[in-house]
């Protein structure tokens, strides 16, 4: 909202700067975003009368113009515009003053010929365009005849004024015009207030009631319908006064009538319309909801269609208008016009919302009635306008108000007491002072005999409706910045969070000491991405989630996977020069129960890990190879020691979207909880991945079953152990978790620890054939052991290896 | 005899005096001092001379060879000390040479910033807990008392799922869910971090972002202890220094609300360009919990108040680090990420 201070002090002496009011209003609540002084910039621009006006000899476009500017010797001044005539008022930058854009006016030759000065355009002043009639937006500004001449430009248009742009919460509908923020003014300076002019002439005499009939059919969405008759109209501009003020406020002046309606709802709050009461059959008004199907032209020319969820005004035979939204064309007011209708209405603020919506028209008046206005004061605006249009002439006002109020408006009572209200505060205000602060509010306040107090709400604060309400009202004019400042007094409480986020921070921490960085993704992914990854025709990662209104496709599917989020940082970043990316992301999937949702979707955590790139940072002496399958298999492996997850299962990979011989998946406690290995080549390119990429991702909810648990001590070794180094030469595919297995199975209970630490193929290995070495190292509790215990053992481990693999024992 | 000893005392002393290395010097010990060297070649033959020389000549000879082996031990750790320090030098390795450090990771901004919130309000005594992403109509707006149509529901613009469904735009329906999930008229103090959305999206908005949503109900909470526990919360987040200003606001679910002010982080407060030379900067929204939303929670809003506040983390943390653009929060870029610890 555009607060215009010259216009605030119609109602309110304001005594104190812009800047001042700014954070007094800011303070209780109204929080001024921008102090706009306009016609910042202009100095020594003054008002020049063309008095004589003739072609520049040396010039086709070039004119001569003689301005009186008050001074006696007229002077001479070239313009190049096409609009100025013999006799007009315009702004003159003369010789030595200074416009917005910061240029400052010298004498200047043209053509040969002096120019003392330059005849200003709106645009040059600093004028919005859209605040400017259309034949004011071109060629110089063209003032009123009546202007007086040699007068500094600024208050002429306005230019003198200071707007505070205030932006106002959704619950003060009552400051969504002048009077209601002159109010506030008032409070905040301790001024009192001047109220506008109300009263009304009616020279036409007669009374309305007879000329006119009013029915309102749907009372849930009108609860007030009032209406004014003003005959012979006479259309002509509005008087400058009201014309800055509705440009300070941000709207375009039209004609009288227009303009005396928007200002009226500026002032008051309250949205007018203006009818062709000629034009509208019957001379009957109905509010009623619109047919489905029904079709009316809206004043923008446009044919909209109704339905049974839109207020619309309507005569006996036809739609005339969407109440409160916009009116229709066969009943606007047009120069042709000798009769105005006008309306007062307080309509339904969610169902003009609703309409206002639906056809996209949110406008000065719709967002004033969503806010709610004061019905108790719909007459006001009736008479303000019948007033400011008598006094310009431009009206004769029948008598009366005519109108159909179904239902009463009754202010709201609320009783309470300053003991409840410092409780809720902290604070210590005396009863006196919260009676002093909720009258100058105009909140009528009475004592009852048990020293409570009965506060009636003025009918404009529709957002006061408890005694909270009233405790928001004593704690912004006593001051904010008075509050205490204190903790509450409250038994101690352990602070504690769920098991399973103490599981995401351990994960986080071993993570990164692991060398991982950590990433954050957006949760909605393009639905393309499914395609992406292979995932087959039934694959339940495809049942995804769908924002209805998504800011565009790549945003639109909530996840079911973490994948394509991970895969696009990865590339994203190889892309972007580095050798090495090693990232995770702790985020949530969304798993729909059923499609469109019905219940809540479960939203799992799970962890995704890609790797891609060197497996060490480029170093003088380290190894440049690239990571492979077995650097993600090791994170996987140091995560499940992590969590003590010890049961788990790795079986030949399914994902559609991996390599299928070097990937796996994760099964525990009997399900699958996620998967690693490398990314598919097709997919890689898919997802224009530079190099070789390992992807995992694990749900983190099963991870929680053991990852709590304390581990509990065992005694160490007292008595050394002993190790042995054995190779063994099987067939090629023979897994290397199968000659484990045999050997822990063989080598007894003194085994401690089997250990991979050779694969060798190649020369001195048959072809088809490779040899694997291990380190066994062997254990006794109660005494150390010797050659001849260990030695049978190996022999025979090896017996049974040989046997169960047909491997030899390499030398 | 006596000459005999003493030549060999002699010799032992000339040759010491040459010896370079260590080895040479060994042997010289293994000579006239080991087993078959020739001090105990004279002590063997003890036997042939005269029973009572025998005292006499067995300690001249011991004499002689304690003289010599002090003074061979000497030149032994002489030599082995030069031959370490040889050795030393010639293992010297360029120092200015880069260290192979291992690799470190860097947790995300914004988790490092929610770890540091959590933590603090932790300390104070209050429970993290966590709600759904995916809301519905009734916790996200309607039990905050935002029905439908209500203006107020402009200030969130929302993604829907369906009519009834949506990405929740605030963690503050975690408060009707923390309070439904007890008994009637529990006091709370708790937390709830968390994702949320809405659609919004250019330099200074992102269509994801992370809230932390607070809520404390008990008998006889007050505004300023609203006041009181923000300052407390920013003291610790941003420096024992900064201040705090609370402005009247509006929010469905609280009242009287409050839009809370830090002191600029950046200026101090003299006024710069971060805090658009106010001195001040917007951190959080705030409020004393409406009696409607305990109401229809359950709680009794004339035994019980509370109060609950709302906070970006993407704010905070760009405030923290002097981050200017959003986006490079969900960019990922690494050499973004790599900077924060």
């Amino acid at each position: 909202m555009l607060a215009s201070i010259n216009w605030l002090k119609d109602y309110v002496d304001i005594n104190v700067t812009p800047e001042v009011l700014a954070d007094k209003l800011t303070g209780v609540g109204l929080e001024v975003e921008r102090v706009i002084h306009l016609g910042e910039g202009i100095e020594g621009v003054i008002t020049g009368k063309v008095e004589t006006i003739e072609r520049h000899p040396n010039s086709d476009h070039l004119w001569i113009c003689m301005m009186n500017l008050g001074q006696g010797d007229l002077v001479q001044i070239l313009t190049g515009a096409q609009n100025v005539h013999q006799y007009d008022m315009v702004p003159v930058a003369v010789v030595g003053s200074r416009l917005p854009n910061g240029m400052k006016l010298k004498k200047a030759k043209m053509r040969g010929l002096d120019s003392f000065g330059m005849l200003c355009s709106a645009e040059e002043l600093g004028i919005d365009a859209k605040l400017l009639l259309p034949e004011q937006r071109n060629g110089i500004y063209i003032l009123p005849p009546d202007t007086p001449i040699g007068v500094d430009i600024k208050p002429v248009l306005g230019l003198d004024d200071v707007v505070l742009d205030i932006d106002l919460t959704a619950n003060r509908g009552d400051c969504f015009n002048m009077l209601g923020l002159a109010r506030e003014a008032a409070a905040v300076l301790d001024k009192p207030m001047t109220m506008p002019d109300l009263t009304v002439e009616e020279k036409a005499g007669g009374d309305v009631k007879t000329m006119a009939t009013i029915k309102v059919e749907a009372k849930d969405l009108c609860s007030r319908f009032a209406m004014k008759l003003l005959k012979n109209i006479k259309i002509a501009p509005s008087p400058v006064w009201m014309q800055n003020h509705l440009r300070a406020a941000g709207m375009r002046p039209i004609n009288n009538v227009v303009d005396v309606t928007n200002f009226v709802m500026l002032e008051e709050g309250q949205p007018m319309h203006a009818y062709d009461y000629d034009k509208v059959a019957d001379h009957t008004w109905i509010v009623r909801r619109g047919g489905d199907g029904e079709k009316l032209v809206t004043l923008d020319e446009q044919e909209r269609s109704l339905n049974h969820n839109m207020i619309t005004i309507a005569d006996p035979e036809k739609a005339i208008g969407l109440g409160g939204v916009m009116g229709g064309l066969l009943t606007e007011v047009t120069y042709d016009t000798v009769n105005v209708m006008l309306e007062s209405a307080t309509f339904n603020g969610p169902s003009i919302r609703h309409t206002s919506k639906d056809l996209g028209l949110r406008s000065e008046a719709s967002q004033r009635f969503e806010r709610g206005v004061d019905t108790v004061l719909n007459h006001d605006a009736l008479n303000r306008c019948a007033n400011l249009l008598e006094k310009m002439g431009a009206c004769e006002t029948v008598g009366g108000i005519v109108e159909d109020y179904p239902v009463e408006v009754k202010p709201v009572v609320i009783k309470v007491t300053a003991e409840a209200i410092n409780s809720r505060l902290g604070t210590d205000v005396s009863k006196a002072e919260m009676i002093a602060i909720l009258k100058k509010l105009a909140f009528a306040v009475t004592e009852t005999p048990d020293g409570a107090l009965s506060v009636t709400a003025p009918t404009w604060r529709l957002d006061v409706t408890c005694d909270a309400d009233i405790s928001e009202e004593i704690a912004r004019m006593h001051g904010f910045e008075k509050l205490p400042s204190t903790l509450p007094k409250l038994e101690i409480t352990q602070g504690t969070q769920k098991p399973i986020e103490d599981v995401k921070d351990a994960i986080r921490d071993y993570l990164t000491g692991a060398g991982f960085n950590e990433v954050m993704t957006y949760s909605f992914i393009h639905a393309n991405n499914f395609d992406k990854l292979h995932l087959g025709a039934d694959d339940i990662r495809r049942k995804a989630i769908n924002i209805m209104n998504p800011i565009s496709d790549e945003f639109k599917t909530m996840r079911t996977t973490m994948a394509p989020s991970i895969l696009s940082t990865v590339a994203y970043n190889l892309a972007r020069q580095n050798d090495r990316v090693d990232i995770f992301e702790i985020g949530r999937i969304y798993v729909p129960k059923e499609l469109p949702l019905t219940e809540f979707p479960e939203e799992k955590p799970v962890l995704c890990l890609a790797l891609s790139g060197r497996r060490a940072p480029i170093q003088w002496n380290d190894s440049k190879d690239n990571v492979d399958f077995f650097d993600v298999k090791g994170v996987f492996e140091g995560l499940m020691d992590l969590v003590s997850a010890k049961d788990y299962q790795l079986v030949p990979g399914t994902e559609p979207f991996l390599h299928p011989g070097k990937s796996c998946d994760i099964i525990y406690a009997g399900k699958k909880i996620g998967y690693f290995g490398e990314v598919h080549p097709e997919v890689q390119n898919s997802f224009a991945l530079s190099g070789e990429t390992y992807l995992m991702e694990i749900a983190v909810e099963p991870l929680l079953a053991q990852a709590l648990v304390v581990p509990q001590y065992k005694s160490v070794p007292q008595f050394p152990s002993s190790s042995r180094d054995i190779a063994v030469v099987v067939p090629e595919d023979t897994p290397e978790a199968d000659l484990e297995t045999v050997l822990r199975k063989n080598a007894g209970k003194l085994l401690t620890n089997i250990k991979l630490f050779d694969v060798y193929k190649g020369k001195q290995v048959t072809d088809g054939c490779k040899s694997m070495a291990f380190n066994l190292t062997f254990q006794d509790k109660a005494k150390t052991l010797v050659d001849a215990d260990v030695d049978a053992i190996i022999k025979k481990v090896l017996a049974d290896v040989e046997s169960a693999f047909k491997a030899k024992l390499r030398d | 005899m006596n000459d005999k000893l003493q030549e060999i005392r002699e010799k032992v002393l000339l040759k010491l005096k040459d010896v370079k290395s260590l080895d040479d010097a060994k042997s010289i010990k293994v000579e006239y001092l080991g087993k078959k060297g020739a001090l105990t070649e004279i002590l063997r033959g003890l036997g042939s001379v005269a029973a009572e020389e025998r005292p006499k000549i067995g300690k001249m000879v011991n004499e002689v060879r304690a003289d010599l082996e002090e003074k061979l031990n000497t030149r032994l750790a002489e030599l082995e000390k030069r031959k370490l320090a040889d050795k030393l030098a010639k293992e010297k390795v360029d120092i200015t040479m880069p260290g192979r450090k291992p690799q470190e990771g860097h947790l995300h901004p914004v988790i490092l910033t929610l770890r540091e919130m959590k933590k603090i309000f932790m300390r104070m005594g209050f429970e993290v807990e966590e709600g759904p992403e995916i809301e519905n109509d009734y916790f996200n707006f309607e039990a905050l008392n935002l029905p439908k149509d209500h203006p107020a529901r402009d200030m969130q613009d929302t993604f829907y799922v369906t009519d009834e469904y949506l990405l929740r735009t605030q963690t503050s329906g975690v408060q009707a869910r923390a309070m439904q999930s007890r008994e009637p008229n529990t006091p709370i103090r708790m937390i709830c971090p968390g994702t949320v959305y809405r659609n919004d999206y250019d330099a200074t908005h992102s269509p994801m972002f992370h809230q932390v949503e607070g809520l404390v109900v008990d008998k006889n909470i007050s505004l300023a202890d609203l006041k009181g526990t923000l300052e407390t919360f920013c003291k610790e987040m941003f420096g024992s220094s900064v201040k705090i200003r609370l402005r009247p606001s509006f929010f469905p679910f609280t009242e009287p609300s409050a839009e809370v002010d830090i002191s600029c982080v950046m200026c101090g407060g003299k006024g710069c360009k971060v805090c658009k030379n106010s001195g001040w900067l917007e951190i959080l929204g705030s409020g004393m919990v409406h009696p409607n939303v305990l109401k229809m929670s359950g709680y009794d809003p004339d035994k019980m108040s509370g109060f609950a506040f709302g906070m970006g983390v993407e704010r905070i943390a760009m405030l923290k680090y002097g981050i200017d653009d959003l986006r490079l929060f969900f960019e990922n870029d690494l050499r973004f990420i790599r900077q924060f610890k």
